[in-house]
């Protein structure tokens, strides 16, 4: 066996310049696929991320009812109970209780149609990234009664900064910079628009359980900025008691009961630990999947042309070995044949050329699995900001799209890319292993 | 004398339909255990067909072949294959060894498939290097090498496992006439050892006068056969 390894590994260098040009393409082919992916991973698990800590968690236990006709009165029955024991699942990092509701909030400048989102305030600080994305104001606190956090967009709309307060703002702002002759653009109006809005009255109306109109009088606490026009123009927070109040909803009412996981690779474990925990109750269990159905379909649909198109790459660079390994079996066929001569068995022969295959696929797996591991990870620690090249404010499925991503890599990926080029390259040498074993000793010799 | 190589009626031909070339015409031929034997003849009579023949690295339009009484034209690859690792040993013409092994590693190549242990390969690939003429050079590859050492190398690798048999195709034709005497020599010094056969195809006269059998070829078919004394005394 050792001396096969010998002879096909000098065999490969043989023609140093062939070798080169195989591995480089099948290194820059895997370096690509593999920083792609888990580029990819790493903007789908924080969009996903993101998504289930401000809404629902991985897993979201609600009224079995509340997915085809979401009503306030829908709500998760003895919900201290299974925070109780769900936050016993070492996997689980914490559980969050929801009221989700519809209204209008009004302000002297307008009304707009929102979604209410009624948070425990401490617990939603730790897990939500709406809390880390707040532009005036702070976020909720826990003692606050009547107050609100809006987006940036609904606080254009209501027009709760008083004109002539902003143009007065601006205008300071623009008498400074001249003195220092410095450029001023239109972020200072927006910022003047925002900050005037913190402390401004609004009212919340909607309709409680019994049909009854309600309205509430509110004061913005925040005002956060997703990015995402779908939320940052009509979604609100208020503290839990609040929404209660506003729907008539009782003291421990809930329309969710969300499980924020330590890692999403727990969650089949842990949907299964909940589904056991609530058997027999009218409580339905779902997966985040369920809960936010575009979220999920559109990763599907982006991972799975990420894959189709990682593969025609790889599948171009399969075209590149092959042509190489079949190449160096043609033009040794005169050597071959004298191997054959001497007595080499027809099998030690195959197993030379699958040695020489296999070596090359080697060493383009790893130089191409390690140097793309190594840019990846590079950009995983560091973050890539894409901000220069794509419109903020890209948005899937009403979540926004962050603008500076951190690649994920793992690895099962490296483990299945790795495996597949492998496979793919010694089913690929096949051919020539036949081919190398298959001549007609005589001709060749002559 | 036991017989190593028998032919019976061994014909070839190549070609289909009006344009066909019979290389061999019905050859008997029976070669004796420890000959030193030549085929000549012109380009073309069939010299390197009747090897290829008796090495089953091509196959007889009719007739059978017989080598050390195993029938090769009744043999599959993989029989083939193992007569000629354990029981064959090839010089060519253009010494066709391994480029990407030394000389001691291409040497050793055929003991190495036959599985001889390591030690005992180092002790035999060394006395055949220095048996002939190569000591010091094991480490050279064939690059490095002169045409007749390579050739050189080529008949270490063809008696290195002992084989019963040695078909040499035109050994000394791609070396000069100093060389291709020094070549000879050691030749005949290892049929005379080694008790190996050698059976040549050749256009060399000095190989047809050293040899003890000579089969004269003429468009495929024996023309002459006996010792050189014989086929002189017939002229």
């Amino acid at each position: 066996m050792n001396h096969i390894f010998k002879l096909g590994w000098r065999s490969i260098w043989r023609n140093r310049r062939r070798t080169i040009i195989t591995l480089s393409s099948m290194t820059l082919g895997l370096v690509l696929a593999v920083f792609f992916i888990a580029m990819a991973e790493g903007v789908y698990e924080k969009m996903t991320d993101d998504a289930v800590r401000m809404l629902g968690g991985h897993i979201t236990l609600e009224h079995p009812e509340y997915r085809d006709a979401p009503a306030v009165d829908l709500t998760v029955p003895e919900v201290d109970r299974y925070r109780k024991d769900l936050e016993a699942i070492p996997a689980v990092e914490s559980t969050k209780v929801l009221v989700l509701g519809q209204g209008v909030l009004k302000s002297g400048g307008g009304a707009v149609g929102i979604t209410l989102i009624g948070v425990e305030p401490a617990t939603e600080k730790l897990t939500s990234p709406m809390a880390r994305k707040i532009v005036a104001g702070s976020y909720l606190k826990d003692d606050d009664t009547r107050k609100v956090l809006i987006g940036s967009q609904l606080a254009r709309q209501l027009k709760l900064g008083k004109e002539r307060d902003i143009k007065r703002i601006v205008s300071f702002w623009q008498s400074l910079f001249s003195v220092f002759d410095l450029p001023m653009d239109d972020s200072i109006a927006e910022l003047a628009r925002l900050h005037l809005a913190i402390g401004k009255k609004v009212v919340i109306t909607s309709t409680n359980v019994d049909g009854d109109l309600v309205e509430e009088l509110v004061r913005v606490r925040g005002i956060f900025k997703m990015g995402a026009p779908e939320m940052d123009g009509y979604l609100i927070q208020v503290p839990i008691d609040l929404a209660r109040k506003v729907y008539g909803l009782g003291k421990n009412d809930v329309t969710q009961l969300g499980v924020v996981l330590k890692s999403a690779d727990d969650q089949e474990v842990v949907l299964a630990a909940a589904r056991r925990l609530t058997q027999g109750q009218p409580v339905t269990v779902l997966p985040w999947e369920d809960v936010l159905p575009d979220l999920a379909a559109y990763i599907r649909i982006d991972g799975g042309s990420n894959i189709i198109f990682q593969g025609i790459i790889l599948f171009l660079i399969m075209f590149t070995i092959f042509n190489s390994i079949l190449m160096s079996v043609l033009e040794r066929t005169r050597e071959f044949a004298v191997l054959l001569a001497i007595g080499t068995p027809p099998k030690v022969l195959r197993l030379q050329v699958m040695v020489e295959t296999a070596l090359i696929g080697l060493l383009g797996c790893v130089l191409g699995l390690g140097l793309g591991s190594l840019l990846a990870y590079f950009f995983q620690v560091n973050g890539m900001d894409l901000r220069g090249m794509m419109p903020e404010g890209s948005t899937v499925s009403g979540f926004a799209f962050d603008l500076i991503i951190y690649p994920k890599l793992s690895f099962e990926m490296l483990a299945w890319v790795g495996g597949l080029v492998f496979g793919a390259i010694m089913i690929l040498g096949l051919y020539p292993m036949r081919k190398a074993t298959r001549m007609p000793l005589a001709d060749l010799l002559r | 004398m036991k017989t190593i190589v028998k032919m019976e009626n061994v014909s070839k031909d190549y070609g289909q339909g009006d344009v066909v070339v019979h290389a061999l015409r019905g050859v008997n031929l029976e070669i004796a255990k420890g000959d030193f034997a030549a085929l000549a003849g012109p380009s073309g009579s069939g010299k390197t067909t009747l090897l290829n023949m008796i090495s089953g690295l091509d196959k007889p339009s009719a007739g059978k072949v017989w080598v050390d009484e195993a029938e090769v034209t009744a043999m599959g690859r993989t029989a083939k294959s193992r007569l000629r690792l354990n029981r064959i040993g090839f010089v060519f013409q253009a010494y066709n060894l391994i480029p990407v092994l030394t000389a001691y590693e291409n040497a050793e190549y055929v003991l190495m498939l036959q599985g001889v242990a390591a030690k005992e390969r180092k002790q035999k690939v060394m006395d055949l290097l220095k048996q002939v003429g190569l000591a010091g050079m094991e480490k050279r590859f064939p690059r490095e090498l002169s045409g007749g050492q390579q050739q050189r190398v080529a008949i270490a690798r063809a008696i290195a496992a002992e084989p019963a048999l040695v078909l040499a195709d035109e050994p000394t034709a791609n070396v000069d006439s100093a060389t291709a005497a020094a070549l000879l020599d050691l030749m005949v010094q290892l049929n005379e050892e080694r008790q190996a056969t050698f059976l040549f195809s050749t256009h060399d006269q000095n190989v047809m006068d050293r040899s003890r059998r000579l089969i004269l070829f003429k468009d495929g078919r024996i023309d002459q056969n006996g010792t050189p004394a014989e086929l002189q005394a017939n002229k």
